[in-house]
């Protein structure tokens, strides 16, 4: 429990409108779209500035009280809600600082509050003639404070890089309620530590994020959408690697599904269309190059090397979207996958990259692996292969039961965590650690950089206050 | 058999467009554009009927700038055999459309012209009907079913209230509905094969049509904004707030 006079004091602090001990408003925030985690917690404060949740985060430092903060609560990994595993803590919601504050078509950026949600930012980015590239399912919901806390990645990656990659500057309340800001778009400043870097990945650990500095591209006005169909894997590599030479490297989405996938998204998503209706190939491939002026000349140079490489048999079959509408039917096609998954039963889900190179062997050799290990298991690995990024999903055999299934989510977790060490990758691409993984990031991650990782954790916030059940177990 | 299909390059029905500063007219530069949906579907149609043995061969025929050329490929891409290009930069009406289509035709001898309904970008929905008028054919407009039989054509049309089946004699003229079929992808040895497949160049002036538009457009305006939706906390508050503008 958070003691009575720490909950009044905060109350007092903030106003009735800011802080809540209502629990008819508090709820709707506790749980997570998987229902996988449920949180709890007596008090909720929507802080509107910075310097009100100064106050806030000054008293419960003072007073020991630990807090997590949170942004559209879509993380995937047990991050963003209070309460897990018996803690008492305070919810801050980023959810009332909501504005754009400012779009600089010049500078090629834009400054936000951490609510904002990246679909509003994309849009005002949009208005101002320019692209804000971070494009991810959850865009709707999720914000730019808690896509820098879990440096959220998504479909642009390839191009554009990161959420970190994205971040010019922050501004953010420290543990002590210290307001550090480095909102700038300079995009050159070398004077000392790039410290806005500092929060990408931590996950509400070393400060809460107020405000943010983006960065903006010209927009992709024209896009050329091609679903591609190959028999082997390693034909993937090729066709990235060929691809982003004859575009000038303009591949800004370069994606991968396994025939499996796509019967799941035709047996369970309406109106959904078989691309290749009749036929059926064990990979498809969505790749998109996208150009800010209409290029018929790049349309024929795309066209040309892939048909090329059907001539020389690295490509099955190919379409290429002749409208947005097809575009869009395409994108439903990989889209709907998580979503197809579900209707199937259970899966346990592996969110892991290896380096591009290594991806199809990875696949080849990893994949029988589990399936003879989990007898009737089937692996659906699909996601981002231009990062080497794999949602390495295993479903359940179609007889068993569900939760029977599921009592292996840990000791699979380990089995696949260990393979993608030996092939040097990550176990954790783009959905972050939180309190999911933090057993796997102790048993995985080299000692040395968890050593360094808690002297910054200890230096920022050493009472531990910040979002103590993230990336870090508790022994 | 001998079909031919007119196809239109319109603005994406998926950009959102955008009226120009000086109310002239909407945005085109540098502007996704592609095939108008209701020709991609009669595109498709044509082709249905060709691999059910029906028909012989199909012409895509397209009025409009010479990017056009793009929207007459995606049409042979999507199995159409060649095409014809009748450029014309300005701004075509449907009256003028349908006159130099009524050349085509004079020279292509066709069977069947089968038309989108209405083009997006303006949504006239005249061109099929002034084109059978001038023609003096049958036509089975807005077409959810199209059945050959020798010499005549069975189209069941979406008319308000239910369906209507009508038989036409050939030649004919048919326009299509959007529940007609669902238009194929361009698979890439089509689009390929589509590069070697030959499109003629005309001009509204080699069918004798003089193409100067009978309608000015006076002005172009962005419909009124919406009004942004409130939220009310209460079943009460949302009773008073309906008495209030007087809905209830
Ligand atoms: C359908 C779906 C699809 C997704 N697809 C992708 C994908 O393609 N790529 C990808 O990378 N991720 C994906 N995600 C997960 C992704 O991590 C989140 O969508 C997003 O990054 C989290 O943003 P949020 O605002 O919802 O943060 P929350 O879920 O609210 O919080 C996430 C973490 O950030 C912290 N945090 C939140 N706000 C702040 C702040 N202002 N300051 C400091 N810390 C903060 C929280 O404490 C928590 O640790 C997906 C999620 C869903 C539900």
């Amino acid at each position: 429990m958070i003691e009575k006079s720490h909950i009044d004091h905060l109350v007092s602090l903030l106003g009735p409108e800011c802080a809540t001990t209502d629990q008819d408003r508090i709820a709707p925030l506790l749980r997570e779209w998987r229902d996988k985690y449920f949180g709890h917690t007596q008090l909720l404060l929507t802080p509107n500035s910075a310097e009100q949740l100064s106050d806030a985060l000054r008293y419960c430092n003072a007073h020991g009280v630990a807090v997590v903060p949170q942004g559209g609560n879509t993380g995937l990994v047990g991050a963003g809600l209070p309460g897990l595993a018996n803690r008492d803590e305070v919810l801050i919601s980023t959810q009332r600082m909501n504005k754009v504050l400012d779009v600089c078509p010049n500078d090629y950026s834009i400054t936000v509050e951490a609510g904002v949600t990246i679909k509003e930012i994309q849009q005002s980015a949009e208005t101002a003639d320019r692209l804000f590239p971070l494009s991810l399912a959850s865009e709707g919901s999720c914000t730019a404070g808690g896509t820098i806390a879990t440096n959220a990645g998504g479909v642009h990656v390839i191009r554009y890089g990161s959420m970190q990659a994205l971040t010019m500057g922050v501004e953010a309340v420290l543990a002590d309620g210290t307001i550090y800001s480095d909102l700038s778009p300079l995009r050159k400043d070398n004077t000392g530590y790039k410290l806005s870097s500092l929060f990408a990945g931590s996950e509400g650990t070393l400060g809460i994020i107020t405000k943010a500095t983006l960065k903006l591209y010209p927009p992709e006005r024209h896009r050329i959408t091609t679903w591609i169909a190959i028999d082997d894997i390693n034909s993937a590599l090729n066709i990235l690697e060929k691809l982003r030479d004859v575009t000038a490297d303009r591949v800004s989405v370069f994606e991968i599904m396994p025939h499996s996938g796509l019967e799941l998204v035709l047996r369970h998503i309406p109106s959904t269309l078989p691309p290749f209706p009749g036929k059926e190939f064990p990979w498809y491939i969505l790749a998109e190059i996208g150009s800010s002026i209409h290029d018929p000349v790049l349309e024929e140079t795309v066209e040309d090397c892939l048909s090329n490489m059907i001539s020389n048999n690295q490509i099955a079959d190919g379409i290429i979207a002749q409208s947005e509408q097809q575009r869009l039917e395409l994108w439903k096609l990989r889209e709907s996958l998580s979503e197809a998954q579900k209707h199937e039963g259970g899966s346990i889900k592996h969110d892991i990259s290896v380096p591009v190179s290594q991806v199809p062997e990875f696949v080849k050799t990893v994949a029988p692996e589990i399936e003879q290990r989990w007898t009737g298991s089937r692996v659906i690995p699909f996601g981002h292969l231009g990062d080497g990024n794999l949602h390495f999903n295993v479903m359940q055999p179609s007889t068993m039961d569900k939760q029977a299934f599921l009592a292996n989510w840990e000791e699979m977790n380990r089995f696949v965590h260990d393979r993608v060490t030996d092939f040097s990758g990550s176990i954790s691409a783009e959905h972050g650690i939180g309190s999911m993984k933090a057993q796997e990031l102790k048993r995985l991650k080299p000692a040395s950089s968890l050593h360094a990782m808690q002297m910054i954790k200890k230096a920022l916030d050493p009472n531990n206050i910040l979002n103590p059940g993230a990336l870090f177990t508790r022994d | 058999m001998k079909v031919m299909v007119p196809v239109k390059r319109v603005v994406d029905y998926n950009v959102k467009v955008r009226v120009k500063s000086d109310n002239t007219g909407v945005e085109l530069a540098n502007v996704k554009m592609s095939m108008n949906p209701f020709d991609e579907i009669a595109v498709e149609e044509a082709i249905r009927l060709k691999e059910a043995g029906k028909v012989e061969e199909i012409v895509v025929v397209s009025i409009g700038p010479k990017a056009a050329t793009e929207t007459i490929r995606t049409g042979l891409a999507m199995g159409a055999d060649r095409g014809i290009l009748v450029e014309h930069d300005d701004e075509i009406h449907p009256l003028a459309v349908a006159k130099i289509l009524k050349g085509i035709v004079g020279e292509e001898n066709p069977d069947i012209v089968l038309l989108g309904k209405q083009a997006i970008d303006d949504d006239c929905n005249q061109t099929g009907q002034m084109l059978a008028q001038l023609l003096g054919w049958a036509q089975g407009t807005f077409a959810s079913k199209v059945e050959a039989e020798d010499g005549s054509l069975n189209v069941t049309r979406e008319v308000d209230g239910g369906l209507e089946t009508v038989k036409l004699n050939l030649p004919a003229i048919v326009t299509t509905d959007l529940r007609l079929n669902e238009p194929r992808y361009a698979s890439l040895p089509n689009i390929m094969k589509a590069k070697r497949k030959p499109i003629d160049e005309k001009t509204a002036a080699d069918y004798g049509v003089d193409a100067t538009p009978r309608l000015k457009t006076l002005k172009v305006e962005e419909p009124a904004a919406r009004e942004a939706g409130i939220k009310v906390e209460s079943v009460d508050e949302l009773v008073g707030k309906l008495k209030e503008k007087g809905l209830i």
